[in-house]
């Protein structure tokens, strides 16, 4: 259908007492179409208030328009009827009056009889025919808010906007008002767009979701379209697949937008110390085994060793959040996953390319694939045995769970799954799932198992909820992990830092490497600020050395933190990422590969810290990588591997145009 | 049974009585005994060797007071009235003065509000004439209009205007964003948008304004009759006692003056709540 509402690049400044302004809204553009509920979330002071009374046109954008069936809104009118968070119904005036207020304005043609049953035939439909002579004052507030929805729809608006229409009211009422204002809309197709805080409101109520971010400059965050069929009971949406993703999706977005405010409030001073540029540094984590290097490093002072006297540790639950804090800022450094750095820079995330650089392998193996304990029973141990297992239960629909499309477990997932004929996209559906919930998901049996880091799989194991199909052993010995990642710019501002930083996690993940270490550094990562965990599901050392009573299938990953050629960043690994990355769509294959790969892998900045630290004989392995089904990969013909490779997408070919990289100043 | 029922009604009655004098008697004996105490420290004090001040017994005690007491509505003609007179005479002059100040005050106070360029250019006019004391009034207003009576009927007018207008456009400019916002919304006529809304909304304030108006009015209209000397009104009522030196009836019509004030700021009160009973 088409478009009924046009918000086109709204701009809205307001001018401050002591001189200046105040940019609220930068470029918002909203289509709405006929008959769509559209809900505006977002913090308080993000400018969705704003952006209401300008299609109300009780304000005037600075720039920009909006229309209404293509006329340009210049002035407030009864076709653009508002509800106000406080009602505004006049106190001196009845129920009735009030309604009629409204419609003897507006419907000043029809006669009076006329105009008298509209009137009553509002009051009826919010039923409030008991109580239309009576004054607002003496009404409760979900009482006052049904007078005003009358007046609303009494004089037949074009278009309705809600202004926090239940804000101010208690929770069994506002449930029964949603219902109301829901089935009224959908019978009468009214066209509306409401501003809320509340999350699960805005759920219950839209078609479309329009998330705005902080001010100043807000714009639209993203737009989240709400599937769930109509009509919609309150009761019944919370069991819809989609309530609860598109629910944490918002609270997501808010929780960020709330950071990066409070990032910019406290308006990072950089200090420089010992010679480092910078040595006050957010470091990102997620709760993993494989975070061990970072923990170690923080607590066993390696980090104050080498000058970096003030970093503070942020646990992320998702690998999302080290995606965001990285592009918003306000991490100066990160673990990710092994292919995060390439999936940045190549536009991975949202086709916005982020030149992001590695120079340290922090981690190599530690994940594994696990099943559920139902597939245990039935003999399926291999992906092949999966597959059978998949055709015979033809037309359910199989989701496993990875953590993130850049990393490790997605590709190493997939690769699995693609060698044991099973087609990741069609045959099944990869859901991404934060490492921490993967169990509960599995013992809910809304996933048939998952690829994720330890200790969830060992967790699964020990609880009984699942079996690891597969480990590092069985897919490719040695890959690489958890790389410690920053953006190219912070890179070249800090280069010192950086080279700080890459000694202190080295250190700490020879620390790590050594057996004598595994039982203190076990007690680290389950302690409340790392995994929070019981001790037992954290495993470092050889997995022969461990014993359970679920027999053959029961090994766990076994970490690699520090050793000949472990973490020097390998431009062919990186590459082989690049080309699953490719091979599953989540990037176009970069045709300036080798330029990419130049600046990805921050070679110089490991040697520089390995020369520092002495550890000059850190050997560079040179073994092919080689995965369990033996084919072969030619790091001078990437795309030759990639037509070469059975399942796949259809990739694209594309030259990634990256900003040439800022120098530092001298 | 017959016989028995008056007398359960009486004991009721007695009930009723006894039983309004358990709950209110708080509210009832502070004052009671405040009033009593003010007055005997006052007829003591009175009594102390050298205080010139009479007490409060004198006004029944000294002839004069009793018989203007006793005689309220006693007229010989001239100057000489009963109180009543003397009283009415002085609201009358109020009156006059105060209804054209509340209807000057309310209706340039509504076109102020509603237009801040107009309310830009005269509020500093406002605030300066506001502070002008309403004697100092009483010389300009007898050069510029020659008689007594119109002179006074101006002071009044011009002390008490100033609430009335300022607290006027202040209500028009308070009335909330809310009900302004209807207003476009719905496009409502000017017409209508007076009644229904700017009205309503604004009368709180304007009654604020009243109130203060007829304090102020009251007080200026006795400053200002003393001064005038020579014509029938409690101001100069007082004026000519203290001349002639009757400290007991000065008394006496302070009294007066007191107790129409009260009423006469509590009749507002009780008007407004007629009028605007939601504020």
């Amino acid at each position: 259908m088409s478009v009924f509402v046009a918000v086109d690049q709204i701009d809205k400044v307001f001018p401050l007492t002591g001189g200046g302004e105040y940019i609220a809204l930068k470029g918002i553009d909203l289509q709405i179409k006929k008959g769509e509920f559209v809900s505006l979330i977002g913090h308080s002071g993000c400018g969705k208030s704003t952006l209401l009374n300008m299609i109300a046109g009780l304000d005037l954008p600075t720039d920009g328009i909006v229309t209404l069936e293509g006329q340009k809104i210049k002035e407030p009118g009864p076709d653009r009827m508002v509800i106000f968070q406080n009602y505004s119904l006049l106190p001196w005036l009845s129920v009735r009056q009030n309604i009629a207020l409204a419609v003897d304005e507006v419907m000043g043609n029809s006669s009076k009889s006329e105009r008298k049953s509209v009137v009553e035939e509002h009051i009826n439909l919010v039923g409030l025919s008991h109580a239309k002579d009576k004054l607002p004052g003496q009404l409760s507030g979900g009482m006052k808010q049904r007078v005003a929805i009358a007046r609303a729809l009494a004089i037949r608006p074009k278009l309705l906007l809600l202004d926090e229409p239940f804000g101010a009211l208690d929770a069994l009422t506002r449930g029964n008002l949603q219902e109301q204002l829901m089935q009224i809309c959908e019978q009468y197709r009214i066209t509306s767009v409401m501003v809320t805080h509340d999350v699960d409101e805005a759920v219950l109520l839209s078609d479309r979701i329009v998330m705005l971010t902080n001010g100043p400059s807000s714009k639209i965050g993203g737009i989240l379209e709400v599937d769930i069929p109509r009509p919609r009971k309150r009761m019944e949406v919370v069991n819809h697949p989609s309530y609860y993703s598109l629910r944490s999706e918002i609270i997501y977005f808010l929780n960020q937008q709330k950071r990066i405010k409070k990032v910019r409030a406290k308006k990072i001073a950089v200090v420089a110390r010992h010679g480092l540029e910078k040595v006050n540094l957010d470091l990102g984590f997620v709760p993993l085994t494989a975070c061990a290097p970072v923990a170690v490093a923080q607590e066993k002072g390696f980090f104050t060793k080498h000058g970096l006297d003030e970093v503070s540790l942020v646990r992320e639950t998702s690998w999302r959040g080290i995606v965001d804090g990285i592009e918003g800022g306000y991490l100066d450094a990160a673990q990710m996953p092994a292919g995060m750095p390439t999936w940045l820079t190549t536009g991975g995330n949202q086709n916005r390319p982020l030149p992001t650089v590695t120079a340290l392998t922090m981690t190599r193996n530690g994940n594994g694939i696990t099943l559920a304990q139902k597939f245990y029973e039935q003999g399926v141990i291999t992906a092949a045995q999966y597959k059978q297992k998949l055709l015979a239960l033809d037309g359910e629909k199989h989701t496993l769970g990875m953590v993130h499309p850049s990393s490790m477990h997605n590709i190493l997932l997939r690769y699995w799954l693609a060698a044991g004929g099973i087609d990741p996209d069609r045959d099944v559906e990869l859901k991404t799932i934060p490492p921490a919930q993967m169990v509960a998901d599995l013992k809910a049996n809304t996933i048939d198992g998952y690829c994720v880091g330890e200790p969830w799989n060992l967790r699964a194991a020990m609880e009984g909820h699942g079996f690891t199909v597969a480990t590092d052993m069985e897919i490719w010995q040695g890959h690489p992990g958890k790389v410690l990642g920053v953006r190219e710019d912070w890179a070249n501002r800090y280069p010192n830092t950086h080279v700080a930083l890459v000694k202190a996690l080295l250190e700490a993940g020879r620390y790590c490497a050594d057996t004598k270490n595994h039982q203190e550094i076990r007690e680290i990562l389950a302690s409340r600020n790392y995994l929070a965990t019981k001790e037992e599901y954290i495993q470092l050392g050889e997995p022969s050395n461990y014993s359970c009573n679920l027999n053959e299938h029961v090994e766990y990953a076994h970490h690699m933190f520090f050793g000949d050629g472990l973490n020097r960043p390998s431009r062919t690994e990186h590459l082989w990422m690049m080309t699953q990355m490719a091979r599953w769509g989540h990037i176009p294959f970069p045709r300036n590969w080798v330029e990419i790969l130049e600046r990805v892998c921050r070679v110089g900045t490991f040697s520089t810290a390995s020369r520092e630290l002495e550890l000059g004989d850190l050997k560079y392995r040179r073994s092919p990588i080689q995965l369990f089904d033996g084919v072969a990969f030619d790091a001078e013909d990437p795309i030759g591997y990639l037509n070469h490779l059975g399942i796949e997408r259809n990739f694209t070919i594309a030259e990634v145009h990256l900003n040439s990289p800022t120098s530092v100043a001298a | 049974m017959a016989v028995s029922t008056p007398r359960i009604n009486k004991r009721k009655n007695n009930n009723a009585i006894a039983s309004f004098w358990q709950k209110n008697k708080h509210n009832i004996l502070p004052p009671i005994i405040g009033i009593l105490g003010f007055l005997i420290v006052w007829e003591v004090v009175a009594m102390l060797p050298g205080m010139r001040l009479p007490g409060p017994s004198s006004l029944w005690t000294d002839e004069r007071t009793r018989n203007l007491l006793l005689y309220p509505f006693y007229d010989r003609g001239g100057l000489d009235k009963g109180l009543f007179w003397q009283t009415m005479a002085s609201l009358g002059r109020v009156a006059q003065g105060y209804s054209l100040a509340a209807i000057v005050g309310i209706s340039i106070g509504i076109l102020v509000g509603l237009n801040p360029l107009i309310d830009k250019a005269l509020d500093p006019i406002f605030q300066f004439l506001r502070m002008v004391a309403p004697l100092a009034w009483v010389p300009i207003a007898l050069v510029a209009l020659q008689k007594n009576q119109p002179a006074a009927i101006f002071v009044i007018f011009i002390t008490s205007v100033w609430p009335i207008l300022i607290n006027t456009t202040e209500g028009v400019k308070q009335i909330p964003q809310d009900y302004l916002n209807v207003k476009r919304v719905l496009k409502l006529s000017n017409k209508k948008f007076f009644f229904k809304i700017l009205f309503p909304s604004a009368l709180p304030y304007i009654f604020t304004g009243l109130r203060i108006g007829i304090g102020l009015s009251w007080l200026a209209i006795i400053a200002a009759e003393i001064v005038m000397s020579g014509i029938v009104g409690i101001g100069f009522f007082i004026w000519d006692a203290y001349q002639q030196n009757y400290i007991s009836e000065i008394i006496l019509a302070v009294i007066y003056i007191g107790a129409v004030g009260l009423i006469l700021d509590r009749s507002i009160a009780y008007i407004q709540k007629l009028i605007a009973p939601q504020s």
